[in-house]
């Protein structure tokens, strides 16, 4: 909402407004802070949460997170994967940018 | 260089640091330095009685480059202003490369 | 300024990110967190066994290779009896 370009703006032909152009990757994070996003992170974890911040490694502080751990074990006996999905809930993280694989902005973070 | 000054302002607060080999360790922030490397004062690792390994440690250094997550206090943080910083932050850089 | 200054010349314990767990005199560091430790040992931790304890002398630990370096008191590692400590070995470092 806040990161949509005001309406109220001037025809903005010439200078769009830097502020909300898209012209390089991390221009799409920037517009997704204070928005709800999706992190898909090394290791197979997944983050839900509200983006406070991020630098150009992928640090973020996230808030209100939900933290999805995918495990897969291997049945000893029947060689049959079993795949579980660990779930849990922290109020404010740091996450450090190396694990990072995919950011995606509010749309798919349902 | 916006974590560094974030993290210098939770000195004196509790976290617990999440690092890449599963380890939780909880304490007092101490210090941070530039490379996001990060010192901890009255330490207790997440389970300890499986974790015994760091028992007699009380003050520990951990290496930025193994952390995963660090778990903040929300009270301890303005998110209004950190997501201000984080704008101002990521602009110049952006601002200096489409002007190049 | 620098975060190891204060444990120089005193016991230390360094987690490597293979999850080795040594102990030793730190006696040198750098930027990249590259460490030398004298009479340092290793302490080998397995579930069927108590703590195993292997002296390695001087040594130096890469600072890509080190996770943690944790303050020993002395008081407290003279409490443990290593022996009766069953524990699994510390997991590796997956970046």
């Amino acid at each position: 909402m806040s990161t949509a370009a005001s309406p109220a703006a001037p025809a903005a032909t010439t200078n769009p407004p830097v502020q909300s152009s898209v012209e390089e990757p991390l221009d799409l994070v920037r517009l997704s802070l204070d928005e709800n996003i999706y992190v898909k992170l090394r290791g197979d974890r997944e983050l839900r949460g509200k983006l406070h911040a991020f630098d150009q490694h992928l640090n973020m502080v996230l808030g209100d997170v939900e933290e999805n751990v995918t495990h897969v074990d291997l049945n000893p006996e029947t060689q049959e994967e079993i795949v579980r999905t660990t779930s849990r809930k922290v109020d404010m993280l740091f996450v450090r940018g190396d694990g990072v694989i995919l950011v995606s902005p509010p749309a798919k973070a349902v | 260089m916006l974590f560094y000054s974030f993290f210098k302002t939770l000195v004196g607060q509790a976290v617990t640091v999440e690092l890449k080999n599963d380890l939780s360790v909880t304490g007092t922030l101490v210090s941070v330095d530039q490379f996001l490397n990060i010192k901890l004062d009255n330490i207790r690792v997440d389970n300890e009685s499986e974790n015994p390994h760091m028992m007699s440690v009380k003050n520990c250094f951990i290496r930025g480059s193994v952390v995963r997550y660090v778990h903040l206090p929300p009270a301890a943080i303005d998110t209004a202003l950190l997501q201000d910083a984080a704008r101002r932050e990521i602009q110049p850089s952006t601002a200096a490369v489409r002007g190049a | 300024m620098s975060a190891l200054e204060e444990f120089v010349n005193k016991q230390v314990l360094v987690i490597t990110t293979e999850g080795r767990v040594i102990l030793g005199n730190l006696k040198g560091f750098d930027q990249t967190t590259n460490v030398v430790l004298t009479d340092s040992s290793e302490r080998i931790f397995s579930e069927d066994e108590g703590v195993e304890s292997i002296a390695l002398g001087l040594y130096f630990i890469r600072g890509d290779s080190i996770a943690t370096v944790g303050l020993v008191d002395p008081e407290k590692d003279a409490s443990i009896q290593l022996a009766a400590i069953h524990a699994k070995p510390i997991p590796e470092i997956v970046h």
